[in-house]
């Protein structure tokens, strides 16, 4: 009798212990241009800037790699800042090398002409529920004066049965972990908007709704 | 919420163990039944508001506790249960790709809901034992623990909750039997959603009554007529407001003499709503007090 009372305290103890859930949050590289461009006048110069984020869609400063496909349209130096020379059009891209892997890449096409115009910058995106929890709508993104404005359409909805349901900005549709937190949900139905400052309108890649307290994922917007 | 349907299942658990007494028998007086007990839950898992399962962070949640019920008149018993440990953790989240501890897991410590009841037994010595039980939930657990609220072992809020119970005793064969059913309504407080309670079980005694084996059937339904869980995020339960379940917990018991018993019980939600979708273990001592 008391081997099996000490096996019950046994067993029934040790369910006690803070273990480990491994998370899956391994998400391809990437690199984007934070300042793109549609026209650069002849004779200009324009300095690209560039963000890198590793498997975790965490930020990383790695060496970036800049070429023009036309360097007698567009030549561009090491630092990424480009000098238009003639009309014409010209691909920049922008690279970083990987370990055991091909390197990883973004391109801009640039028309050289007359003057420079600045890219339509605005953003857009459809949430989508990746849960058993309602979440739909589509959504903008627009930056006005150095913040975002997120906007959510007539078409949202979000499921009011969860607990502290969160949402941010992130480049790891698997993990909020390093990513920008813009708050709590308070609008379940229907069109409302988030003022984010400090964030540049390409700095993240998903609109990403969370269940902070269980840190279970609801859904995601690409941003694109 | 959640807090409160384990408080009901653990009470209800240890009401049936007793096999004479619990349902609709009250204790007669001055007889008595304590149980020290044993009750996990561990779920990485949970049911939707849609009655999916979807994953969360593994959550654990751990009472120790003791049941007690005495008969003050034939007609009278008072019940009490009381987690006087409790413990709730959730996991640490590591990071699949680099190792790294993304968020840490916590832990609190505390004691827990507690409940005390009283049984009236509206029929007796009937072929069809009726008693109705008042149970006041009193709020002695945390409600709010951890970075963000999530971690409780209360869910801090004062309910009352009436139930009938109707059971019958009969032979099947050689087996001594019983069968029981009950319905009941618990009003609950502070924002939280009243609640219909319903259950049925049945059990039997064999090897010179050395073994009682129960199955059981039990559930709640929601009225949601209370706050939504999104209303709720820092002093709700596990998985908030309106949580409902239907609920199968065989339990076995071996009677070492009698006086003394040990008994072990699983549970499992076979459907729910905003409950933990993962199966529930008990093991407890009970001693039986006889005149």
């Amino acid at each position: 009798m008391k081997y099996l009372l000490f096996f019950a305290l046994i067993i029934s103890v040790l369910p006690g212990c803070i273990g480990d859930d491994i998370i899956m949050d391994e998400t391809p590289e990437a690199i984007r241009i934070l300042n793109p461009l549609d026209t650069i006048g002849v004779g200009e110069s324009y300095q690209f800037e560039a963000m890198f984020t590793n498997n975790i869609g965490a930020e990383e400063n790695r060496p970036i790699i800049w070429t023009s496909s036309e360097p007698t349209v567009l030549t561009i130096d090491a630092g990424g800042l480009a000098t238009a020379v003639t009309k014409g059009v010209a691909v920049v891209t922008a690279a970083v090398e990987l370990a055991d892997k091909p390197p990883v890449i973004t391109q801009l096409s640039l028309v050289v002409d007359e003057e420079t115009v600045v890219s339509n910058n605005d953003k857009s995106g459809v949430l989508k529920s990746t849960s058993s929890y309602n979440l739909q709508g589509n959504f903008t993104i627009t930056e006005n004066n150095g913040s975002l404005t997120i906007s959510l359409s007539d078409d949202y909805q979000a499921s009011t049965a969860l607990p502290g349901l969160y949402v941010y900005l992130g480049n790891n549709p698997s993990s909020v972990s390093g990513a920008h937190e813009i708050g709590a949900v308070q609008v379940f139905n229907g069109a409302h908007r988030y003022t984010v400052s400090g964030v540049g309108i390409n700095d993240y890649q998903y609109l990403l709704y969370w269940c902070k307290p269980f840190n279970v994922k609801v859904g995601e917007g690409e941003i694109e | 919420m959640f807090r409160r349907n384990i408080i009901f299942i653990l009470v209800f658990v240890f009401f049936s163990t007793t096999v004479f007494a619990g349902g609709g028998w009250p204790q007669p007086k001055g007889w008595g039944f304590f149980k020290l007990s044993q009750w996990w839950l561990i779920s990485d898992q949970h049911y939707t508001d849609s009655g999916q399962i979807d994953p969360n962070t593994t959550s654990g949640l751990f009472n120790t506790s003791l049941y007690a019920e005495y008969g003050l008149t034939n007609r009278l018993t008072g019940i009490a249960y009381v987690p006087f440990f409790s413990r709730a953790y959730l996991n640490n989240t590591i990071s699949g790709t680099t190792g790294e501890t993304l968020i840490p897991g916590e832990a609190i410590n505390s004691f827990g809901d507690t409940d005390l009841s009283l049984k009236y037994g509206l029929t007796l010595n009937k072929p069809v034992a009726v008693s109705a039980t008042l149970t006041f939930g009193l709020p002695l657990g945390n409600d709010n623990g951890g970075m963000a609220g999530a971690l409780q072992t209360g869910d801090g809020e004062f309910n009352q909750m009436l139930l009938i119970d109707a059971g019958s005793g009969f032979q099947v064969g050689k087996l001594a039997a019983y069968a029981n059913g009950y319905a009941g309504f618990n009003n609950r407080t502070n924002g939280f959603s009243d609640e219909f309670r319903f259950g049925i079980e049945a059990g039997a005694t064999f090897a010179n009554n050395k073994i009682t084996a129960i199955g059981r059937l039990y559930g709640i339904k929601s009225f949601k007529n209370g706050d939504l869980p999104s209303e709720r995020s820092n002093s709700t339960s596990v998985f908030a407001n309106n949580s409902e379940h239907v609920t199968f917990a065989p339990e076995l018991a071996y009677n070492i003499n009698e006086k003394w018993g040990v008994s072990a019980t699983y549970g499992v939600a076979l459907s729910g709503r905003l409950i933990f979708a993962s199966p529930s273990y008990s093991f407890g001592v009970f001693y039986k007090l006889t005149r």
